[in-house]
């Protein structure tokens, strides 16, 4: 019984960094632009769709297939930001975004998304990526770990602390940080927000298919895999929705926890799990685990 | 009240019941049908109306009322053996009081938080809809038996036609009244701001419970219309695509008039039953054009069609106005120099 418990924490983990790539894509929007995609998921899904065809298609090997699918989802969240969201959301400057127009258009996006994907041939059957090592599992005692989880885990370490790097030291990330704080005051110092908001869309659109192409090895990829969206969502609003390490814990605490409702109480209650865990964290600690009081103010 | 609504607004849901009774032997079945569901997806996004368009409360558990109406009035109707006229008005007095417990902790809640809290709920109910197999039959779904209203049977599309069109007709005139009652303007006060609202002496906390309840009841009666020219409910019917259709109608005919919802549930809801009819290949692009639409929509439209028809038929109405004083302006023009020319 405990092996299969510390096997569930451990695949736990691991399915949790996943949904703490896809809730990182999530926040760094929500932090600088207020905006929530709903449309995370297809990016997501996507990018592993878009990973696929590089490989069958084009014939690349693995790393160039990844960045492909990495740099097409960067210009396609770009071009989201420059023709939908820049028009939308004309009052974008100022501290209140409006909430309906930008859900609706992010909704909009995912069946977009979805919708294209559909008709696509090849996209009927369940798909599946190869690994990325072909490399025998490790055993660790009874417990299994397979070589691509080794790969996601090390890949999740890297993005974050790349990101934490980009938000702390580049010029780009601290003019983000600002514009989180204050757009307005941003945009007056003379900081080209509306350009570092199509760099955010891009590179949330970036990771979302990175996270894609690590995720595929494990789950099949269909259309409908966007639906991922809302492991994210309940990831990041552990995490408080506003921080980034806190969307990595958020993103562990959910997959392990979900292992455990699987192995401890029942199979079906799986696909409740972050639902439930969506609304209990709202009602009894709206701002989560990490998340600060401006945060709150905020919206 | 600020007054009742006029007989204009009144006379059209007049018109609406004669005309489904005139209509119920003309119209083949399909079109009755499509009728039928029209009616009920317009009563559905009236509800979600009130919380989005009126008050300005961005909650997305409406699928779950509507799934609560379905079932409650299903199972009233066959274990108990309730007649529809109590059943239905029990379910969605059901809905509402779900609607009211979850409007408790929801009000605490603003903008995304509270988007994602009742959406987690609706998926929440679709999975109980799912699970619980000893009242809802899991994803088998329930069977909806034939009902009867009064001794009038009620067992197809033909017979649920002046039916649905009278519950329609009722909602929208209680609508008009509402719109016209000083709750409505206490939750446009909201809608605008919060503070405002509060310090104007409205209860905040009140008025937004009590629109959660209200917009629930409206899903509720929804659903009972359902289960009028339906024989099956399955849990896929509290589905995601569900709601964003029904969001879709909202966002395309307008939010914050009655006028648009009619329009949009319209306009959307017809637009399944076009696409059926269009070669097979179409099909798969349903999802796409919802999209494509909603995209477009919210960014050309923001307030849906009836707000473009709106804003330009002021604009027609300031340009004639404009056209008029001009047109007054230069007579009075011609009249001076004329007098000046024969002095």
């Amino acid at each position: 019984m405990s092996t299969i418990i510390v096997q569930a924490v451990v695949s736990g983990i691991v399915t949790g960094c996943i949904y703490a790539l896809v809730a990182l894509s999530l926040v760094i929007i929500f932090k600088t632009t207020d905006v929530v995609n709903f449309g995370g998921g297809e990016f997501v899904m996507v990018g592993s769709f878009l990973a696929l065809f590089a490989l069958v298609y084009l014939g690349v090997g693995y790393a160039l297939a990844l960045l492909l699918a990495a740099v097409a989802m960067f210009a396609l969240g770009v071009t989201f930001d420059a023709v939908t969201m820049n028009r939308i959301g004309g009052r974008l400057y100022t501290r209140q975004t409006e909430l309906v127009p930008t859900i609706v258009a992010t909704i909009g996006l995912s069946y977009l998304l979805k919708g294209i994907v559909r008709v696509v041939p090849y996209t009927e059957e369940p798909r599946r990526i190869p690994p990325l090592f072909n490399a025998p599992p490790i055993f660790v005692g009874d417990v299994v770990i397979q070589a691509q989880d080794v790969v996601i885990v090390v890949a999740t370490t890297l993005i974050m602390i790349g990101l934490w790097a980009f938000f702390r030291f580049t010029m780009a990330g601290r003019a983000l940080r600002a514009i989180s704080q204050n757009a307005r005051a941003a945009c007056l110092s003379g900081m080209p927000v509306r350009t570092l908001r199509m760099v955010v869309w891009g590179l949330s659109a970036g990771i979302a298919a990175v996270a894609g192409v690590l995720f595929a090895p494990k789950l099949l990829i269909t259309p409908d895999s966007g639906t991922l969206v809302m492991f994210a969502f309940a990831a990041a609003i552990v995490g408080g929705f506003t921080s980034l390490p806190g969307c990595v814990v958020g993103g562990i605490v959910l997959g392990v926890t979900q292992n455990l409702v699987g192995v401890l109480i029942a199979p079906q209650a799986i696909s409740v799990t972050p639902f439930f865990i969506i609304m209990v964290v709202l009602l009894l600690r709206p701002q989560g685990l990490f998340g600060d009081a401006i945060a709150l103010k905020k919206v | 009240m600020f007054g009742s609504p006029t007989l204009r607004q009144l006379a059209p849901l007049l018109a609406l019941v004669l005309g489904a009774l005139a209509l119920q032997q003309l119209l083949p079945q399909y079109f009755l049908y499509v009728g039928n569901l029209l009616m009920m997806y317009v009563i559905l996004v009236i509800g979600l109306d009130l919380l989005i368009g009126w008050s300005g409360q961005f909650a997305f558990a409406h699928i779950a009322f509507f799934g609560i109406g379905i079932y409650a009035t299903t199972i009233l109707g066959t274990r108990y053996d309730l007649p529809f006229l109590i059943a239905m008005p029990v379910a969605a007095m059901l809905a509402g009081a779900v609607g009211f417990l979850i409007a408790f902790p929801a009000t605490r809640l603003r903008a995304v938080y509270l988007a994602l809290a009742t959406f987690a709920f609706a998926e929440c109910a679709q999975w109980v809809a799912r699970t619980w197999d000893s009242v809802t039959k899991g994803a088998d779904g329930l069977q909806i038996p034939p009902t009867s209203i009064l001794g009038y049977a009620v067992g197809n599309d033909q017979h649920a036609f002046p039916v649905v069109a009278i519950i329609l007709a009722l909602v929208l005139a209680a609508t008009l009244y509402l719109q016209r009652s000083r709750f409505a303007r206490s939750m446009s006060a909201i809608r605008e701001s919060e503070h405002v609202a509060s310090a104007s002496g409205i209860d905040v906390k009140r008025v937004k419970i009590l629109s959660f309840t209200l917009s629930a009841i409206y899903a509720g009666v929804a659903g009972g219309v359902y289960t009028l020219f339906n024989s099956f409910v399955n849990p896929d019917i509290l589905g995601v695509a569900q709601l964003v259709l029904v969001l879709t109608m909202l966002v395309v005919g307008g939010s914050g008039s009655i006028a648009g919802c009619v329009l949009g549930a319209v306009l959307i809801g017809i637009l399944p039953e076009v696409l059926r009819a269009a070669p097979r290949s179409m099909l798969v692009w349903q999802e796409f054009f919802y999209g494509l639409i909603l995209v477009l929509a919210i960014m050309f439209m923001p307030r849906g069609f009836f707000g473009a028809w709106q804003a330009w038929r002021d604009r027609a109405r300031h340009a004639a106005d404009k056209r008029d004083a001009q047109a007054s302006q230069d007579t009075r023009l011609r009249a001076k120099a004329s007098t000046e020319a024969s002095s």
